[in-house]
């Protein structure tokens, strides 16, 4: 595991110096800016029964579309060309052949993953500060903490998962689109899906509901630090980036 | 220091390599040689751990490359051919974050990068950005990557594609150094390369061996070639008894006079003998030279031979 520092300053250091990350942050800045206005305006609003008041979180990241929106579109873009753009440009044949195990390889990709992912929620966490202070909304900080943690082990197993396809495609464009693909079905189908079967009194409608992104983080930003979903999140990232060694690892994959 | 046994790479139902086998021991330059296509890179990326064989056994520095392929990445630098680099680094922030990834110990990395930058001539440029750099350059980056953990064994796939004439001989000359002390794997198309820095070349063609020799050894092989007048078969057999030739290779009638090429006995010149003997039955002697056999000729001859071969394989 010596080698996943060096990997990981790498990794920073190109994802940081070049455009791309400038040019997603800048959007999420534009949309945390969107959704804190709608926010203060609700908050403003005489309170009625049922107001956004009662759970802030929710108005604000949770249940907004346009936060939704914008994380499907950029996560694919950001973990994509992890493995990918180093078998496009060659590098992966230098990478591959030093001294080093795969999996520190993945790992080091993996935290380069997150970084970008908590770089993105960053616009998003300096505005609340100014809520409080400033405008002096004593807001819970219960839901605050368990909405962080919630988006951190989601943000865990999105970046694995990216991270998978980004592995084993050698075009980036697969990578994000499989990784979308993916994305999308577990945050706004599985939601739907859930409904259907709610309304034909299914079965499989709790496993389903328990299973859609949007629920699960819904529940977060209400304060309900839900063990199980934790658990699932860091259950399929370990299982993602064990695949992902496994494929790098293998010889035969590689042309 | 690279033992080979018949190592086979398949994709599918084709065979980029097959069956190939040689060796190279310390402190020996191989050249490999052959055609496009012909399985050099594929062999270079199997002996470095990047391709698993689909057959064979391959060791490296005494380390096989299946079982233990961390030990065999340890003991070899290795120069891909598209020479990949980061581009977005600079050449010096490039070597460094190399070397602690070939596990140079923190307080060695600064004098390890310094001299393999000296080695390799890339003083002036070291602080520039390496998606700036020429082609020559970025060579010269990637040769000195696989020199930094000064490896036992140093594999490079077509080291001098791209340079220029000064930049090639300089590359070459520093191959020839560090072949004194490492063993060298080097893969080309060019023949006066092989010539120029090897001690043995092996030639692969479709996948396949088809020579694999010691350069000297062939080198001091000479053929005489002899242009007398007078009858063609009596001063063919008149020169097959002088001393110091193995056998006449080719007669031909040229107008009165016949043309020979006689091959040596090794490491003798059979041309005084010659002119002696024909001079003497009254022949005069319009030519009498030596030429080498040389390397050109013998890959041509072993990979168009193979492509009959194949031609026939392909036939049955």
């Amino acid at each position: 595991m010596r080698h996943v520092n060096s990997l990981l300053q790498r990794e920073l250091s190109a994802f940081f110096l070049g455009p791309m990350a400038y040019f997603v942050l800048l959007a999420f800045q534009v949309v945390a800016f969107l959704n804190f206005w709608e926010l203060v305006d609700t908050l403003a609003q005489p309170q009625r029964e049922f107001s956004s008041l009662r759970d802030p979180m929710s108005t604000y990241i949770a249940g907004s579309p346009s936060f939704w929106i914008a994380m499907l579109a950029s996560l694919p873009a950001l973990t994509m060309r992890l493995v990918a753009e180093e078998r496009r440009s060659g590098t992966i044949e230098t990478l591959l052949t030093l001294p080093i195990r795969e999996y520190e390889v993945i790992i080091a990709k993996w935290l380069a993953g997150l970084v970008m992912y908590w770089t993105l929620l960053l616009p998003f966490a300096i505005y609340l500060p100014f809520l409080y202070r400033q405008a002096g909304f004593f807001f819970d900080l219960g839901p605050v903490l368990s909405l962080a943690i919630g988006l951190t082990t989601l943000g865990m197993m999105m970046v694995a998962i990216g991270l998978f396809f980004s592995t084993i495609t050698k075009n980036q464009l697969v990578a994000a689109i499989w990784t979308f693909a993916v994305l999308f079905l577990l945050v706004a189908i599985a939601p739907l899906f859930y409904v259907y079967a709610a309304r034909q009194r299914a079965s499989w409608a709790e496993g389903v509901r328990f299973v859609a992104i949007l629920y699960q983080i819904q529940g977060f930003a209400q304060g309900r630090l839900d063990l199980r979903v934790v658990f699932a999140h860091l259950s399929t990232t370990g299982f993602m980036l064990y695949l992902a060694s496994l494929w790098l690892a293998s010889r035969e994959n590689r042309v | 220091m690279i033992e080979v046994d018949r190592l086979t790479k398949r994709y599918g139902a084709c065979k980029a390599v097959a069956g190939v086998s040689f060796s190279a021991d310390r402190g020996e330059v191989v050249g490999l040689l052959g055609p496009n296509g012909a399985g050099k890179t594929t062999t270079m990326r199997m002996l470095t751990t990047y391709l698993a064989p689909t057959s064979g056994r391959a060791r490296v520095a005494g380390k096989d490359v299946l079982d233990e392929p961390l030990e065999v990445r340890k003991r070899v630098g290795y120069l891909p051919e598209s020479v990949p680099l980061y581009v977005e680094m600079r050449v010096r922030e490039y070597l460094s974050h190399r070397a602690a990834l070939k596990d140079v110990p923190r307080s060695r990395r600064r004098s390890v990068v310094a001299s393999v930058v000296e080695r390799c001539r890339l003083g002036d440029v070291e602080t520039r950005i390496i998606g700036q750099l020429s082609r020559g350059y970025r060579q010269r980056v990637g040769l000195a990557d696989a020199l930094l953990h000064d490896p036992e064994v140093l594999i490079l796939d077509e080291p001098t594609s791209g340079l220029d004439p000064i930049q090639i001989r300089e590359v070459r000359n520093l191959i020839v150094e560090l072949g004194e002390a490492h063993s060298v794997l080097l893969s080309t198309h060019i023949l006066s390369e092989v010539e120029a820095v090897c001690g043995r070349v092996v030639v692969i063609a479709s996948g396949r061996i088809v020579l694999d020799e010691p350069l000297d050894e062939q080198s001091s092989r000479v053929l005489a070639v002899v242009e007398a007048r007078g009858p063609i078969d009596a001063i063919r057999a008149a020169a097959e008894t002088a001393a110091g030739v193995e056998r006449v290779t080719r007669a031909e009638r040229d107008g009165d006079h016949a043309t020979l090429e006689i091959l040596a006995r090794e490491g003798q010149d059979p041309r005084e003998a010659i002119s002696m003997k024909l001079a003497g039955n009254g022949w005069p002697i319009r030519r009498l030279d030596l030429r080498r056999s040389s390397l050109e000729e013998r890959f041509t001859r072993a990979v168009s031979q193979d492509a009959l071969k194949g031609g026939r394989r392909e036939g049955e």
